[in-house]
């Protein structure tokens, strides 16, 4: 150290690296002010004499989402005041990158919560923008844009508005048509009201279609009834595993049940259809077919699949014909589907909120919901006149069918827990970890379950 | 290999009978078998390019296209803006090379001719800038650059570059002391400036160091995906990893993994060119700054 304070070249290098520093970031800064002042003066007065503002939409960089740049210009002739600019990134990087903008003050004016991240994280981090004063200075009303009530009331914390519901998805039964006919099974129905159409039953039809072989090509399975995500599953069998605060303490349950006999007999019916039946496929078994595609029933080794009506929107790809069906009564008379519902959402650092709410408005009329459900490829509308369109966009699948199953799925619906509790998506991780050796049958629900209702009470507490 | 015929110089070659050494044989065949194992992968990448939409489906995999969609190879123009992306990424990896050669390389050369007090300890300084993970320093260059107005914009994945990376820096140093002083001396004689002597007489030299230099900061830059999604937001300016990425984003569809397959046999394509071309060099390369 003596020696460097002694040496005279390494201070005067140091010297010049700082000055060339100084001189590098003074200049950018000096620039950069110059150009908000001269780009902000609209903003200043956009209340006013309708100048020009920029707003950017920032959404998942894939075709279901970025449909919208096609909208643009219809808008833009519309609001010859407002420009909207589209940002994006891959799905896996979507957070990430919201939260850089957000801490480098370029904070995107709409999106929603299109990554790993769900609305509850979102708003304990106090990212969103309150809508309510804007909802009542504008005179928007839901049933101007046929959005059903209910749905608005995902995105009201306390009384006040945080989201505009925008796309909704259920959770639904997608049946292998081909294999139906090949074991002689007749079809599962798709009114909800049809009682007879158990889990039991559904058990009985899956155990026709099963046939395990040595040969992994000819082995095929009656049904994957991985419901919703990993967490919400007992709420099938009417078991409830966080408490009814849930809802309306900001996405803080004050308990959760994980290790109730109920919670844990609720698993164990689902685990039954992989080890007692053998009539659903074992984890490893699932991946090694599937492949990276995630999803064996894509590759036709599947009868009965319940997932998310997203996958309907590939339907018209898949290799063999395919219905939609019930998920069936699993004796519990409320939730027999997860609703997954994505909202439009205005940032708290946004410069422009009533020019992005004039925007949100655009994509909630019935036309432009219509138009988004062809341009996206089918995503399903919250708007229910627009759902008509919806219903008929699948080929070989009777309209009536979707429609009915849409219906009854809101009906016994239960929303998605994933965008409602807060740190969610450790919630998720820690969960397809720990149920990991389950879905294996390397151990048992008693063994892991009092675990996971540990280790969910210190994620909650964070 | 040569070892037998070094333990019995002096035996008759009629007692060995040019008998073939198991050994040689055994070595050979696993080698054959690990090169089939290391091209499998690659094979079924362009195997999977080639497949229609359906087949990729299927299970279980075939293992040559059933029908060759050679179609594949012009739909993915139309797809993802294919031809943009592999532009942009060439525009961007080609200004990052240069800078990193011209600031590392002139970084280094200061580091390797010049003895002065302090010498060590801003190369230790320098070293240890490579043990900062890059997502520690992500939010402050972003807020940086957003001040600059380079958002949206090549500038944040270019310019650094043109400020030396430590690695390549301490690659270069290390090839640079190895060039003899009389060489210089002579240089100096004739009357050679600095900069004079480090571009006439040290870049000539180090032609397999640079070329080295170069295919790091091209591959680094080639596959970067993290920079790119921070910094470019428009579809227009995106490169090829943000694009492939984008392939698979969607949570409703099916990947279309044959596509994908399509943009990587494409994008390898750079490379394994420019590996070809500085082949030599790079092996060589490797070869003197490991030894000495």
């Amino acid at each position: 150290m003596n020696k460097i304070m002694k040496s005279k070249r390494p201070a005067v290098l140091l010297t010049t690296a700082l000055t060339a520093m100084v001189a590098i970031s003074g200049c950018g800064g000096g620039k950069s002010a110059g150009n908000v002042a001269a780009g902000d003066s609209g903003a200043g007065n956009s209340g006013g004499s309708g100048e020009q503002v920029t707003i950017s939409h920032y959404t998942i960089d894939s075709e279901d989402r970025t449909f919208i740049e096609k909208l643009i210009p219809e808008f833009e002739k519309e609001h010859p005041n407002i420009k909207v600019k589209v940002e994006k990134a891959p799905y896996e990087q979507f957070d990430s990158k919201l939260q850089t903008l957000i801490a480098g003050g370029n904070s995107p004016d709409v999106t929603s919560h299109y990554g790993y991240g769900g609305f509850a994280e979102y708003y304990n981090k106090d990212m969103l923008l309150d809508l309510t004063d804007l909802i009542k200075e504008d005179g928007f009303k839901a049933e101007d844009y046929n959005i059903p009530g209910n749905l608005m009331k995902i995105y009201t914390v306390n009384g006040r508005t945080y989201g505009i519901p925008v796309n909704m998805y259920v959770t639904l039964m997608l049946y292998n048509k081909d294999m139906f006919d090949a074991a002689g099974v007749s079809y599962p129905p798709s009114d909800y009201e049809d009682k007879s159409w158990t889990f039991e039953r559904m058990v009985e039809d899956a155990k026709k279609m099963t046939l395990v072989s040595d040969d992994i090509a000819k082995t095929q399975y009656g049904v994957d009834f991985t419901w919703a995500e990993r967490d919400m599953r007992p709420l099938y069998f009417g078991a409830e595993p966080y408490s009814e605060d849930t809802w309306t303490n900001g996405g803080v349950p004050s308990e959760t049940h994980f290790d109730s006999p109920e919670v844990i007999a609720a698993y164990q019916k689902l685990f039954d259809l992989v080890f007692k039946d053998k009539v659903s496929p074992t984890s490893e078994w699932s991946k090694s077919v599937a492949g990276q595609n995630g999803d064996p029933f894509v590759a036709g080794k599947i009868g009965m699949s319940i997932g998310g009506s997203w996958n309907l929107a590939g339907a018209n790809d898949f290799p063999f014909k395919i219905g939609v069906a019930a998920v069936p009564w699993g004796g519990n008379e409320q939730v027999r589907s997860t609703l997954f519902v994505d909202p439009l959402l205005i940032l708290k650092d946004s410069k422009h909120p009533k020019e992005a709410f004039e925007w949100i408005k655009y994509l909630m009329t019935t036309e432009v919901q219509e138009k988004s459900i062809e341009l996206s490829g089918g995503n399903p509308p919250v708007n229910t006149e627009a759902a008509e369109v919806y219903y008929k966009h699948f080929d070989g699948i009777d309209p009536q069918d979707v429609k009915k199953v849409y219906e009854g799925a809101v009906k016994y619906g239960y929303e998605s827990y994933n965008h409602l509790i807060t740190n969610y998506s450790q919630i998720n991780d820690m969960f397809i970890n720990e149920l990991q050796p389950v879905e294996t049958g390397h151990k048992t629900l008693e063994e892991v379950m009092p675990v996971i209702q540990k280790k969910v009470t210190e994620i909650i507490k964070r | 290999m040569s070892t037998v015929k070094a333990a019995s110089p002096l035996s008759p070659p009629s007692r060995l009978r040019r008998r073939v050494d198991p050994v040689k044989i055994a070595s050979f065949i696993t080698l054959v078998i690990t090169t089939f194992l290391m091209l499998l992968p690659l094979f079924f990448m362009v195997s999977t390019s080639l497949k229609s939409k359906r087949e990729m489906l299927k299970f279980p995999p075939t293992f040559l296209p059933e029908s060759w969609a050679w179609s594949n190879y012009t739909d993915i123009f139309e797809t993802l803006q294919f031809g943009t992306l592999y532009k942009n990424s060439l525009i961007i990896a080609g200004f990052s090379v240069f800078g990193t050669l011209l600031s590392s390389a002139l970084v280094a050369y200061g580091f390797a001719r010049y003895r002065g007090r302090g010498n060590n300890f801003w190369f230790i300084l320098l070293l240890s800038t490579m043990m900062l993970p890059y997502p520690a320093i992500m939010i402050p260059q972003f807020v940086l650059f957003s001040k600059m107005q380079w958002i949206d914009t090549f500038l944040p994945l270019i310019v650094p570059a043109f400020f030396g990376s430590a690695y390549n820096i301490f690659l270069l140093r290390q090839f640079f002391s190895t060039l003899p002083e009389e060489l210089f001396d002579a240089g100096r004689i004739d009357g050679c400036g600095e900069l004079r002597m480090w571009r006439t007489i040290a870049l000539p030299l180090s032609a397999p160091a640079l070329a080295t230099v170069a295919i790091f900061a091209f591959i680094y830059s080639w596959n970067d995906l993290l920079t790119p999604v921070l910094y470019l937001s428009s579809s227009d300016k995106f490169t090829l990893p943000v694009g492939m990425a984008s392939l698979t984003s969607s949570r409703f569809r099916i990947p279309p993994w044959h596509l994908l397959m399509v943009a990587s046999v494409l994008a390898m394509v750079p490379i394994v060119t420019l590996f070809a071309i500085a082949q030599k060099q790079f092996v060589e390369g490797i070869v003197l700054t490991g030894i000495k």
